[in-house]
């Protein structure tokens, strides 16, 4: 598994912030950055030697199709000119409708979860295989936040996880700011999750900020790192050192010193961590 | 391929599969009614979430809209959108979409598109017709639909692109030219930076 170290989340109005920042690597929007026309400042971290990863939003490998192959091609391709070590994209679908229904396709212009039903994983799994099969790198796929739980679900995140990577070697991000979001929103113990899951898969994980109305957990990535998110990757660093953790803020971005304060943040957890000083100490 | 994983075992899945999601997705964004089991209120929430979050989108590829509408952008934005599914070719359709309802003559009432003042429909006009040319030829292939859904995003301002995939969206390969009732051809369109 690549190390990868303490990064953040590239986006085109902190590149400024984010070159001053020392970062170990960032990740970027696969489908925000285009092949032989790489932003200058994704440009110059790359001839620092920082690492780019490509995080695709659009495949949609929880769904009903088959992943299209002009999408893994273009995942392919990004990752290719990036020169990353891996891709990720999300357990979720993103579409709906088709042939398959009779009925006319509809995009969600997000993330919505999967059932957690053995029909739904058949299909993932296969779908995973068929995107790993098209990919030169490696791909890790991401748990997301959800409002909505499905009605008659056979299996918990963790053991659904669990499944996933034994079938088809996948690698996982997990997002423990998704993990809170689950809990607030759904009940669901993260710490359970994290005993199912297999914590060696994991490439990397997200961190991200939110906030809670109304009973409901926003995972917004506009807001600062809560305590409970932020014990949660404690909890993940009780588990495995992680290879990677990165830092997501997608709006409402606060100034450099607050994003560094951020990363400190995070630093701190990981390398306090009891997993960690064990591995330090052997 | 690993065990559990054949494409006849699967085929019967998928099509369970799909019709449960597309149930799901069909009462979130197309008005259709709730799917047995979910919690109703939840639907609402993640409804209204879908809105404001494709409003969201549509300002950042087109801030000309929020600019002529001000503050009745964002009401207008979600009396157009609800219960009207966006385009499968993306936010910069919609937006398209979202100011032909706008211009058109239409009753009044709940859900019809407010009343404009010559100055904002005149812009609206006029910003329509800079970004719904008359369509190229379809592409012959999917190599050329990928390279031409490329440079379409290259043209635009890296604001639109950006925003047009920073949350999940329009694909990079459009599915193909279908003909609308009204309205221009849904091709590729160059749009001024």
């Amino acid at each position: 598994m690549t190390h990868l170290g303490t990064g953040i989340g590239w986006r085109p109005e902190i590149a400024d912030a984010v070159e001053t920042l020392g970062v170990d690597w960032v990740e970027v929007v696969a489908e925000n950055v285009w092949p032989g026309h790489l932003p200058d400042p994704v440009r110059r971290l790359l001839d620092r030697g920082v690492t780019v990863v490509p995080h695709g939003v659009s495949l949609g490998l929880g769904g009903a199709e088959r992943p299209a192959p002009e999408r893994l091609t273009a995942l392919a391709e990004r990752a290719e000119a990036l020169g990353a070590p891996l891709v990720s994209e999300h357990i979720a679908f993103v579409r709906a409708g088709g042939p398959l229904t009779g009925s006319p396709r509809l995009e969600a212009g997000h993330l919505l979860p999967v059932p957690r039903t053995r029909d739904a994983l058949d299909v993932l799994c296969e779908n995973v295989v068929i995107a790993q099969d098209s990919l030169p790198v490696p791909l890790a796929l991401e748990n997301i936040a959800a409002l909505l739980s499905w009605p008659g679900e056979e299996m918990s995140e963790g053991a659904f996880l669990a499944e996933l990577v034994e079938r088809t070697g996948v690698r996982l991000l997990i997002d423990v700011a998704n993990l809170h979001t689950n809990h607030v929103n759904r009940g669901e113990d993260p710490l359970t999750a994290l005993d199912l899951l297999p914590v060696e898969a994991i490439a990397y994980v997200h961190v991200a900020g939110g906030v809670e109305r109304d009973g409901v957990w926003h995972d917004t990535h506009a807001h600062p790192l809560p305590e409970p998110v932020l014990d949660v990757l404690a909890a993940l660093c009780e588990r495995t050192a992680p290879p990677g953790v990165l830092l997501e803020r997608d709006d409402d971005f606060p100034p450099v010193a607050e994003l560094s304060g951020e990363l400190h943040r995070i630093r701190t957890v990981v390398r306090t961590s009891t997993y960690a000083k064990e591995t330090q100490d052997a | 391929m690993p065990e559990g994983t054949t494409p006849s075992t699967t085929d019967a899945a998928r099509q369970r599969l799909a019709l449960a999601q597309t149930s799901l997705l069909s009462t979130l964004v197309a008005g259709t009614p709730a799917p047995e089991g979910f919690d109703r209120s939840r639907i609402a929430v993640q409804r209204r979430a879908l809105l404001a979050k494709r409003a969201g989108v549509v300002a950042r590829v087109a801030p000309e809209l929020p600019e002529i509408l001000g503050e009745d952008f964002r009401p207008a934005f979600l009396a157009y959108a609800r219960g009207r599914p966006m385009a499968t070719e993306g936010y910069r359709r919609d937006a398209l979409t979202f100011v032909e309802w706008l211009t058109s003559e239409s009753a009044e009432g709940p859900g019809s598109a407010p009343a404009l003042d010559d100055t904002a429909r005149e812009a609206l006009t006029a910003w329509w017709r800079e970004r719904a040319g008359p369509a190229p030829l379809p592409p012959a292939g999917r190599v050329q639909v990928l390279g031409r859904a490329v440079v379409r995003f290259m043209r635009s301002s890296t604001d639109g692109a950006r925003a047009a995939f920073s949350h999940p969206g329009p694909g990079l390969v459009r599915r193909g030219v279908r003909a609308r009732r009204r309205g221009p051809r849904e091709a590729p369109q160059p749009t001024r930076r």
